[in-house]
């Protein structure tokens, strides 16, 4: 075959291989790059410090590697109990965000209302507002003197000398301007899944003589698992992590392990610990993903 | 060696004096003129960029270091903020250099040690004659002025007088269980050693593991009528002018800032004493900006800046010839007491050896 080639073909071929053998690093590099500068060097840094490897020039003298801050803090210290609480607290609010956003993405994606786009816009409309703004904007609407509680006075149900004083810093507050704060982020995955859903299931279910109820519990249920899941996930990982919300309208009970983290290297200058607290909230992020990843296939949202 | 000399060998860097080097033969050689000579030597030595200040909400008011703007106009400096003094220490480790920093009284060891500031040339701080000399001693560490006394004042107890009936005048008002959800604590770890005055502790700054646990116990049993943890004096402020709160750890800035928004408020002294303290103004250890730093904390303590201190704050200032125009605010203050910070009038702010095991009972505080 190479015979009947004309000269010069050859070495094209070659040439053009070599540049795609170039190609690949070249388009990797700059991710790649980018991984381990951001990533893998701060998070071996963050590594050092919870072994001490590494350590605050404000504590000169000997520092030997030890694993004591590990042993500690796995040892049934009050951090790993502030992590369960946090998790609990986090699948409340996930589990919440899925609850009443499902219905809203259900509307848009299977109504077939012409609008649809024009109502997850409005959906996501608070995200064009800061952050910061939004929460802050709660303490206005839960405070003593916010709206609720004005229009309990309004209404008579409370007298202005006792307002409802549970609804502004506590775990109910973190909870609720949580849910707030992520329900787009739920509705998104949860609309795609719905969205490409194939039309012609429901009708087959219907033909069959399933009821809508069957139809949904029996098709377009589990069809959207997966962006369900994709969901839960997106609320689940940053809220588990969380510390701006609970310092703004956390008050006594809504202490979360988020806090505990900035508290180790903002105020307590304990960076060991921190690092500690850090990297295990890492690890156990990394492994849910990995777990809900593999199980569940969450790629099949992308794919529709 | 004098100290002019010592600012002006820090300034030269080897780099700079080559650059004078070529501006003054380039010069010489073009125009042959001394004076532009001169003014390139002049140019160059000079400190540039903002002084950077690294300081406490409320402070980067301009009226606090008037005469500074004043020798420098237009270069008002930039103010970074801390919420404490371990915040400020944690900046400093993560790599902010700021020209000026302040740590209170309790802590001019702590920052000394930490390798980020250097002592004060004392005499290019020509109102240091006025300030305070147990304050000016107080700031001073194996014999070295790292700090440069200024605000002064007490950690003590604000409450609405309408609404809080005390049964005593005293720490205890602050973990009353009649008024749980209207109460709180500042979050940090001296509610430790207010727990220790509390509780009777003989020395309650420095705690051994079993009286910290007792401290410990005690908050995290009162923990429940707590409503918020302030670590920001505004959002505190805002709370309390909310009506969620009625009872606070509090500064005096925040008693005039309440009773300025119409609260019937008053602040008091607990009969345990309340804990006073004295702002240390520190200059960063390799600062470039030294004559500026020196012309800063000169104007900070002014008579000038004192007396708008007093007057707007409600905190003591070190110059000893600040007076606020109130006197209610001067007897508040106790301006002519000269002990008024003092044991037995109030326990001043100091170091703690084991502070890393507070910070640590003071967390699980909070997470209980």
């Amino acid at each position: 075959m190479a015979a009947d080639e004309p000269a010069g073909v050859a070495p094209q071929i070659r040439a053009r291989r070599a540049r795609l053998d170039l190609t690949t690093p070249g388009l990797l590099g700059l991710p790649l790059g980018w991984l381990v500068v951001f990533f893998l060097i701060p998070i071996s840094i963050v590594g050092a410090y919870s072994v001490d490897a590494l350590y605050l020039s404000i504590y000169p003298g000997a520092h030997p590697v030890t694993l004591d801050a590990w042993r500690d803090f796995l040892g049934g210290s009050e951090d790993l109990r502030l992590f369960w609480k946090s998790v609990k607290m986090s699948l409340i609010v996930s589990g919440l965000c899925v609850l009443l956003a499902y219905p809203v993405a259900y509307y848009l994606a299977l109504s077939g209302t012409k609008r649809k786009y024009v109502l997850l816009l409005v959906l996501i409309a608070p995200f064009l507002t800061s952050y910061l703004l939004r929460v802050l904007a709660w303490k206005v609407i839960l405070g003593s003197q916010g709206v609720v509680n004005s229009f309990l006075f309004w209404t008579g149900l409370r007298s202005p000398d006792d307002p409802v004083s549970q609804l502004l810093y506590s775990r109910f507050a973190v909870m609720l301007v949580l849910a707030y704060v992520w329900i787009p982020f739920v509705a998104l995955p949860i609309f795609v899944s719905l969205d490409s859903l194939d039309r012609r299931l429901l009708e087959a279910a219907s033909d069959l003589g399933a009821s809508r109820w069957q139809a949904f519990w029996r098709v377009t249920l589990p069809l959207s698992i997966p962006g369900v899941v994709a969901a839960f996930l997106f609320v689940f990982i940053p809220t588990v992590g969380e510390f701006v919300t609970p310092s703004l309208v956390g008050g006594n009970s809504g202490y979360m392990y988020g806090n505990d983290i900035a508290d180790l290297f903002n105020m307590s200058l304990d960076w060991e610990t921190g690092s500690v607290l850090a990297l295990f909230l890492l690890g156990v992020v990394a492994v849910l993903t990995a777990v809900f990843a593999r199980f569940l296939q969450v790629r099949q949202v992308a794919a529709g | 060696m004098s100290d002019g000399q010592d600012l002006m060998e820090r300034r030269l860097s080897r780099e700079d004096l080559l650059k004078l080097a070529a501006v003054a033969g380039g010069a010489g050689l073009l125009a042959g003129r001394a004076s532009t000579a001169g003014a390139a030597v002049d140019r160059l030595t000079a400190e540039s960029g903002r002084l950077q200040v690294l300081d406490w909400v409320g402070y980067e008011v301009p009226q606090l270091y008037g005469p500074y703007l004043k020798k420098y106009p237009g270069e008002k400096p930039q103010f970074t903020f801390m919420t404490s003094e371990s915040n400020a220490l944690a900046k400093m480790s993560a790599g902010l250099e700021p020209d000026i920093v302040r740590p209170y009284v309790g802590y001019v060891r702590d920052f000394a040690e930490s390798g980020f500031v250097q002592p004060w040339n004392p005499k290019l701080i020509s109102n240091l004659k006025d300030l305070n000399p147990f304050m000016v001693k107080a700031g001073q560490y194996k014999g070295k002025q790292y700090g440069i006394p200024q605000d002064w004042g007490f950690d003590a107890i604000l409450y609405r007088t309408d609404k809080v009936k005390p049964k005593a005048i005293s720490w205890s008002l602050l973990l009353d269980e009649r008024y749980a959800g209207k109460i709180a604590w500042w979050d940090d770890l001296y509610m430790l050693v207010v727990a220790g005055y509390y509780l009777g502790i003989k020395n309650p700054w420095q705690q051994t593991s079993a009286e910290l646990k007792r401290s410990q116990k005690l908050l995290t049993s009162r923990k429940h009528v707590v409503k918020l943890f302030w670590s920001s004096e505004t959002d505190m402020q805002n709370a309390f002018a909310a009506g969620d709160l009625w009872i606070a750890y509090a500064w005096p800035a925040d008693w005039v800032a309440m009773k300025n928004k119409g609260l019937k408020v008053r602040y008091v002294h607990p009969k345990e004493g309340a804990i006073s303290w004295i702002g240390m103004l520190m200059q960063g250890k390799d600062t470039p900006r030294p004559e500026h730093a020196h012309a800063f904390v000169d104007a900070w303590s002014s008579k000038q800046s004192g007396t708008w201190l007093e007057n707007n704050y409600a905190y003591g200032h070190a110059n000893t010839l600040a007076r606020p125009t109130s006197k209610d605010l001067l007897r508040a203050l106790q301006l002519t007491n000269p002990n008024a910070l003092k044991e037995p009038n109030a326990h001043i702010d100091r170091y703690i050896p084991n502070r890393q095991e507070y910070a640590k009972r003071w967390r699980e505080v909070k997470a209980s």
